[in-house]
């Protein structure tokens, strides 16, 4: 499996986004932990694990969070965002919101 | 909970034992070590990510049954008492200055 960089899991991410008419979020400093964090759980895990939830590293285990999340989508209908603030809606885009932490929908 | 390496940062203010469960990968668990350094605040964390699988789920295990909360990150303990998930500035700015 070949690991990936930050150029190509950016790569992953806008891909995402514009297949599913999102956003990302503006901050750069957020968007680049994000990014590092899911370049890392791919390298560790050898997929793209949510990198604000603690995976398991056993992928059948943790395939409700592997990005975008099952979640992802409800959490945008209620918040204008995904649990991690990587995913926005375009209307909380354009809202100029900032997106915070949200509860947790996956039970623990 | 005794045994975990938690790596302790020094702040001009102590305002009780603020212990920081945090993933390594999370940008609102970087938000929040972030703001307590930026605030001189004295506390220790830990990357839970890093740890072995079993003395993870153990912790993890330990917290839930602790504190009652499903635990997500940064999952915040103050004087092993007070719990705070998740990171909003606002929360953190009324916690520890009263604003």
């Amino acid at each position: 499996m070949a690991e990936k960089n930050s150029e190509n899991t950016r790569l992953f991410v806008d891909m995402v986004a514009k297949k599913q008419g999102w956003e990302l979020n503006r901050d750069e400093e957020h968007l680049e932990i994000i990014i590092s964090g899911l370049m890392k759980n791919y390298n560790r895990y050898g997929y793209f694990a949510c990198p604000c939830r603690d995976a398991s590293g056993v992928k059948e285990k943790d395939s409700d969070i592997i990005c975008p999340c099952d979640y992802c989508s409800p959490d945008q209908e209620e918040y204008g965002h995904c649990y991690c603030g990587l995913y926005l809606t375009k209307d909380f885009f354009k809202s100029g919101g900032e997106p915070q932490s949200i509860p947790e929908r996956r039970k623990s | 909970m005794d045994n975990i390496k938690f790596i302790a940062e020094s702040g001009n203010k102590n305002l009780g034992e603020i212990k920081v469960y945090a993933l390594s990968t999370c940008a609102f668990c970087k938000k929040a070590l972030k703001y307590l350094r930026e605030n001189s605040i004295t506390f220790m964390y830990i990357y839970v990510d890093d740890m072995e699988p079993e003395e993870k789920q153990t912790l993890k295990d330990k917290l839930r049954d602790r504190y009652k909360r499903d635990v997500g990150f940064p999952f915040m303990v103050i004087n092993e008492d007070q719990v705070v998930v998740g990171f909003k500035e606002d929360e953190y700015k009324t916690l520890f200055t009263g604003e």
